[in-house]
């Protein structure tokens, strides 16, 4: 017998989980329009995580972790923004060039900083902000509006990014140099500033969406945080047909994944135990195998996708 | 007859420049980072050094070091030949080792043991990578997220294994049972380490050579891999040559996982590698997936890998440094090829 109140508290979870595959992905959206396959994403949270941690821990403040969770998400992408527009190299490539290097900072630095390197707690975390009112609500008082200010931010940006992709002329002209960089530059548009622009925008959701790990959910830093969440984050982008709606169905599917797999054992006591637990933490994976394998047949995303430009030739 | 030019190609010079110069930027930056730390870095290097080949013990450690990521690198020397990127073979090492070790414990030791389990744990590899390659073939999902995906399915999955169905029974530790003593690669220099694995990896690398660049296969990975265009005019099944390329490159992670248990460790354990395939990675590029480069950037890599142990305990720089040094290397890598262009047009470097 399923428990109502498991229910509830499952919903709840699916989206706090799914915040940072919702965060991350939204700015992968943006990038991908504009033409960049960056699957630096995953290092681009790896380094929000990390100096979201270290601002908030060495500054002793939780805002100033969010600030430079940010900046270290923006610095991420700008190299990524070095590598494949102004060096024109390879996107694939430059992607896993810069995850391996992020992991070689973070990891070389937490084990500089802290002895042993495992890093201390945090003593406060961002938690959930209740919305006044509306968190009194049967069931989705809970689920919705008990949820932390990366959740809310999150749910808000995706109409916002949804308009500005399809409504705006920044968004038909970024997705016109998603399609022909090259006939968008004949067209007078500055491919160049628009493409720096979308990563800006990437950079700054992807150092949220790992920043939050640290400061709102896990508390304190450890170089594996982000698991696959970068490249779950880009499945889902591909699942979302590169839509931000998309995005965030994409989103709930593995957040609730996530939040299935962790409380398994709560949901289903008759399923509980050691090793059924362990054996579940490959599910999120492999959903999102399963889940390429239907939604991702036949998918085409913006033409010039992962293409390098080649001005050089 | 035609003959052969023993010359040096511009190709290859220039990859070898591109290659000379990636490593001594890195080191560059490296020094930088031990200055920070307010370490000498002339000295830190030679420690390094002396770290991975100071005397004979430390000098076979450093090339069973090698062997695993040396295997690892050539697989993958092929797939990115053929403009593939398997990051799965982290994954597919620990399959392949966990199989492997299931078959030598299974058979139970002998010469049949041995055989069975290298090229069980080989297979194990290889099947690990065919669910990427059939999705990236027959569906044309990007390689590069299933890849990864998998690892971490695969990684988990042997993480429970080894914590429950195949668990010792006499270890406080998750690990395998340890496979037959009979089931174990040779020790090839007595008083060292040095396994018959390790020779395998040196016999390997040749063979990859000849598989590039005397066999039909060869030709096809290479003209895949840099005209795809050319390669559908001229009637090529390209999807086969990916199938075959990214399973190749899967098969010679599962041997190395397997080589790594059964010629050093044993058994299988969380820590069998330390991230053996991601560094295959940054190896394949650095040794421009040429077999022979491939060998001497593995040797590179699992020197910086042994001698920055050395480096922890004298000067107290942490072991994390090898992951940083790996990350720069990769960027530098691919900002060689710009970078070396910038350097023929001023008129620095002729090539």
């Amino acid at each position: 017998m399923i428990e109502f109140l498991a229910l509830t508290g499952l919903a709840a979870a699916t989206l706090r989980v799914a915040a940072p595959l919702l965060l991350a992905s939204l700015g992968e959206t943006i990038a991908e329009r504009g033409g960049m396959l960056n699957l630096g994403l995953q290092g681009a949270m790896l380094v929000g995580a990390f100096s979201g941690f270290m601002g908030a821990y060495f500054a002793g403040s939780l805002w100033i972790g969010l600030i430079s969770a940010i900046i270290g998400g923006i610095l991420t992408t700008l190299l990524f923004g070095i590598l494949v527009i102004n060096l024109d190299l390879d996107q694939v490539v430059s992607g896993l060039a810069i995850n391996l290097l992020a992991s070689g900072l973070t990891l070389y630095f937490t084990r500089v900083l802290f002895t042993g390197g495992v890093s201390p707690y945090l003593g406060e975390l961002f938690g959930p902000m209740p919305i006044p009112f509306l968190c009194n609500m049967p069931v989705l008082g809970e689920v919705l509006f008990t949820q932390t200010g990366f959740v809310y931010l999150g749910l808000v940006s995706v109409p916002l990014i949804y308009v500005l992709l399809t409504k705006t002329s920044f968004g038909l002209r970024l997705r016109s140099i998603g399609e022909d960089p090259v006939i968008a530059s004949y067209l007078g548009i500055n491919v160049v500033k628009m493409r720096y622009a979308a990563l800006l925008a990437e950079g700054i959701l992807a150092g949220l969406a790992g920043g939050l790990l640290t400061i709102s959910m896990f508390n304190t830093f450890d170089p594996r945080i982000v698991a696959a969440r970068g490249f779950v984050a880009v499945s889902i982008v591909i699942l979302g047909r590169w839509n931000p709606w998309g995005a965030l169905a994409g989103s709930l599917l593995f957040g609730f994944t996530e939040a299935l797999s962790l409380r398994i054992g709560i949901i289903f006591p008759e399923l509980s135990g050691a090793s059924i637990n362990q054996l579940f933490a490959l599910l999120p994976y492999l959903v999102a195998l399963v889940a390429l394998v239907v939604g991702g047949r036949g998918v085409r995303g913006p033409a010039s996708l992962g293409k390098r430009i080649g001005r050089e030739r | 007859m035609v003959e052969r030019q023993l010359t040096i190609s511009r190709g290859t010079k220039r990859s070898i420049v591109k290659a000379l110069l990636s490593v001594v930027l890195t080191l560059a930056v490296t020094s930088v980072v031990f200055l920070i730390n307010n370490v000498n870095p002339i000295l830190a290097f030679i420690y390094m050094f002396q770290g991975a080949f100071g005397d004979i013990n430390l000098a076979s450690e450093t090339m069973i070091r090698m062997t695993p990521i040396l295997i690892v690198s050539l697989g993958l020397a092929v797939s990115f030949k053929c403009k593939i990127w398997n990051i799965g073979a982290e994954g597919q090492l620990y399959i392949g080792a966990m199989l492997g070790t299931i078959a030598a414990i299974g058979i139970g030791g002998g010469p049949l043991s041995l055989l069975a389990a290298l090229v069980v744990g080989a297979v194990g590899g290889l099947l690990w990578a065919a669910g990427p390659a059939l999705m990236k073939v027959k569906l044309g999902i990007n390689e590069v997220i299933t890849t990864f995906l998998m690892n971490f399915v695969g990684i988990y999955l042997v993480q429970w294994m080894i914590s429950y169905p195949f668990r010792s029974p006499d270890t406080y530790f998750p690990e395998s049972s340890a496979i037959p003593s009979s089931s174990a690669l040779a020790v090839i220099l007595p008083g060292t380490r040095l396994h018959l694995g390790v020779a395998l990896a040196l016999a390997l690398v040749p063979l990859v050579y000849f598989l590039l660049e005397r066999t039909t296969f060869g030709y096809k990975v290479k003209v895949v891999g840099e005209n795809p265009e050319a390669a559908r005019y001229g009637g090529m099944e390209i999807g086969k040559v990916i199938f075959v390329s990214l399973v190749f490159s899967g098969l010679l992670a599962g041997l190395a996982g397997i080589t790594e248990v059964m010629g050093i460790q044993f058994r299988v354990r969380g820590s069998l590698s330390p991230g053996y395939g991601y560094t295959g990675i940054v190896v394949a590029l650095l040794g421009n997936n040429n077999p022979i480069g491939v060998a001497l950037a593995s040797l590179f890599l699992a020197a910086i890998m042994n001698g920055s142990s050395t480096l922890a305990w004298t000067m107290n720089i942490p072991m994390g440094i090898v992951d940083l040094m790996q990350g720069l290397l990769f960027i530098f890598v691919l900002a060689s090829e710009p970078l070396v262009r910038f350097l023929e047009r001023r008129g620095v470097l002729k090539l």
